[in-house]
Parts: C-alpha cells; structure tokens; sequence
C-alpha cells in the first residue's frame, strides 16, 4: 500500500525550501531599507564638513505612493537640525517635513526635495516635541522603501 | 536677447520649483490624526543636550568628569543602566577635551557591555575612541561614542534584549538630565530651563520601565516612583522654575547615586 503522506526527507526538504524563502526574503526586505539608509547617508555627507553630528540611529520601512508615516522627536533650542530621507528607487520621489506640537509647519525654508532624496532644516523655536512627517509623493514600486537619519550641531 | 530669454525661463523655473515646495507641505496639520502611525522616539544623546547647554552659557565642564570604575554588579539591568551613564560620562569627558578620562571611560565601557555578553560588538569602538581622543579629534571621539551606544544596543537588539537596550538609554538620560540640571541650577536662566521640556520622552521611559515586570530589580521601582515626580515638573505649560530645577536635580542625583554604587 503506497501512502498519500509524503516521505520523511521531503517533509524535510519542503520545509528547508520554505525556510531558505523566507530568509531570503527577509534578507530583502532587510538590504532595502539599508540600501534607503545608504542613500540618506549621501545626503547627509556635505553637512559632515559644516560641522553637523549625523546619528547612527535612523527609522526606516517602507511606504505605499501617497503614504505618510510620522516620527517624534525631542529637539532642543539652541541646536540646528536637518533631517534626510532617501530611497534606493531611484524614480521615486519622497518628502519630508517637520511640524511643531500643534502641528504648524516649522521647517526653514532651505528645506528641499530631489527625486529620491529629500531633506529639512530646523531651527527650532522651542525645546520640545516636532513631528517629522517623511511621504512617498510617487513610485513605480508598489511598496517603496524609506530611511531618515538626522544630524545636528 | 537670447541668453537674457534663458535667464528668465530659468527664473520662472526656479519660482516654479520653490512655490512647488511650499505648496506640497500643508501649513498646518492635524497632529491628533497621527497617533496611529507614529514611530517611537530615537532618544537624544547627552551631547545633544550638552551642545545646546554650551550655546547659552559657559560650562565648566571638567567638574562633571567622573572616571571612577564603579560597582561591579552581576544584574544584567544594573549593568545595562551603569552602561548609559558611564556613556554619557564619556560625552562629559569630550566636552571637557580631557582625554586620559575619554580613554579611561572607553575601557569601562567595553568591561561593561562584556558584563552582558556585547563586548565583542564594541571593542573596535573603544579603539577608535583611544586613537581619536590621542589625537584630540573630539568630533571623531563624539561619532565613536554614539556608534559605541548604537551597537551596544544593535546586539542586544539581535539576542532580543530590547529592554536592556532601553535601559542604556535611560542609564545615559538620566545622568545626562542631572548634569544639565546641575548647571541650570547653579546660573539659572529660563533658557537653560528650558531645556528639561522634554515630557513625551519621559512619557517613553515610563511605558518601557512599565513593561519590564520581569526584572526583580528594587532600583528600577524607584526610578519608576522619581520618573512620577518629575513629570509634572517639565510638562507646565508655563516656563520651567527654579525650584522645579532644583528639585529635578535632587531627584536625578538620587538616582545616579545609585546607579553607581551598590545599594540594594
């Protein structure tokens, strides 16, 4: 009598092919939004040579076209801000923006966008909370990948 | 004719393009709506705090080098907050220029994160760092020292140890906040004050510390109960007292106390 159940070592297998996917696709996900760390990185480098910090923290994901996602963040008086925002999708265009507390639009007007690259500089009035609003405008990928770091001196 | 036609093409770009930019980015927007997508807070480094200090008044900052070793403690909580304030104590010591305490502090941290099995992750940090502070590189020793933090928490993040991570950074919070208090409170100025207004990160330390049952450690309790005392006196809407300062301090000295030294 022949059994409908597969054998031992398919089991195995199927379940080392499913593992193996799954890793790869992680691994994916994961080098997008290190390869979108890479390009904030770029934007970032000109302002090293003005005397700006960059963190090592970021926050990434990805985002769908018209998707907004908002970050907190505690800045202080005193200190000069700019945030970067980049993609690896080179025909995406993103945004960033910062908003104090109350939700007024706080940026300077130096604050730019390049394609994939975007970026905006604070000088902020007050120490506090500010909303940094990153967005994909467009994209020819469903899901675009996204980075922000920030610097300040 | 010509080149003054292109000019003007250009012009009407560049208008274009600005007018664009400020008409993509509402004026204002409705912060209430945002709740459910926003992202956690990324916790400043002292630095941050520091730097802004620096800006407003003139810091002796080699009073607040602190290069003593400490306690050696076995709870892996105790190690991970003694962590984040001997960070910060490495970020005093760059704002000092003091570099036998930059490399001093250097070697405590790596012992440290050895203590809690992240040694490895660190020890070409503390490298940098040694050659940096020879070399009198501040920014370089201030970039290290942040990476030194980063992967500190990286790997404690990849063996899920992210409540240890946020214990480094409250560790660094902490000792960062009774410094700064400590000089506001001895050239008082509504400016320097202002500085403590950070009430949603102190909102972010008590959710993490509210999820952390599972350590039976009696210094965590207390931070808790002082986190619940401090809050009040940095979300006033009105400008940030004297005494509120004071008090801050009082507090976050308390604290650092024992963060440092073997009390049960």
């Amino acid at each position: 009598m022949t059994s409908m159940r597969p054998d031992v070592s398919t089991t195995r297998r199927v379940a080392f092919l499913f593992a193996a996917a799954l890793a790869l696709q992680v691994a994916a996900s994961r080098a997008s939004v290190d390869d979108a760390h890479s390009f904030a990185l770029e934007s970032a480098e000109p302002y090293v040579k003005e005397g700006y910090q960059v963190r090592e923290d970021y926050w990434g994901g990805d985002l769908g076209v018209g998707e907004k996602k908002a970050v907190r963040q505690q800045l202080f008086k005193g200190n000069e801000y700019w945030f970067w925002m980049g993609t690896e999708v080179e025909r995406a265009k993103v945004s960033v923006h910062i908003y104090d507390a109350d939700g007024k639009l706080a940026e300077q007007t130096d604050s730019w966008q390049k394609g994939h690259f975007a970026a905006a500089h604070l000088v902020p009035k007050s120490t506090g909370s500010y909303f940094v609003i990153v967005a994909v405008d467009s994209s020819p990928e469903e899901r675009t990948h996204w980075a922000l770091v920030y610097g300040f001196k | 004719m010509r080149s003054f036609f292109n000019l003007f093409l250009a012009g009407i770009w560049v208008a274009s393009v600005v007018q664009a930019k400020a008409a993509d980015a509402p004026r204002r927007i409705d912060v209430k709506r945002l709740s459910k997508t926003i992202e956690d807070v990324v916790v400043p480094l002292p630095n941050e705090i520091f730097g802004a200090l620096n800006k407003l008044d003139s810091v002796n900052w080699k009073e607040f080098v602190r290069t003593d070793k400490g306690s050696n403690f076995t709870e892996r909580p105790r190690i991970a907050l003694l962590l984040g304030a001997t960070i910060a104590d490495g970020f005093i010591a760059v704002q000092a220029e003091d570099a036998p305490s930059v490399k001093e502090i250097g070697q405590r941290v790596v012992n440290l994160a050895k203590g809690i099995g992240v040694g490895n992750s660190i020890v070409p940090h503390a490298k940098a760092i040694t050659e940096a502070a020879d070399r009198r590189d501040w920014n370089g020793v201030r970039q290290e020292l942040d990476r030194t933090q980063n992967s500190v928490q990286q790997a404690m993040n990849e063996v899920h140890d992210e409540k240890l991570s946020q214990l480094v950074s409250l560790g660094g919070w902490l000792r960062g906040t009774q410094v700064l208090t400590s000089v506001v409170d001895r050239h008082f100025s509504a400016d320097g004050a202002e500085l403590l207004h950070q009430p949603d990160l102190l909102e972010y330390f008590q959710r993490k510390l509210a999820n952390m049952p599972e350590f039976n450690v009696p210094l965590l309790g207390q931070i808790r109960n002082s986190l619940v005392e401090v809050k009040p006196l940095i979300e006033a809407q009105s400008p940030i007292s004297a005494a509120s300062v004071k008090k801050i301090h009082q507090i976050t000295s308390r604290l650092d106390e024992r963060i440092v030294t073997r009390t049960p």
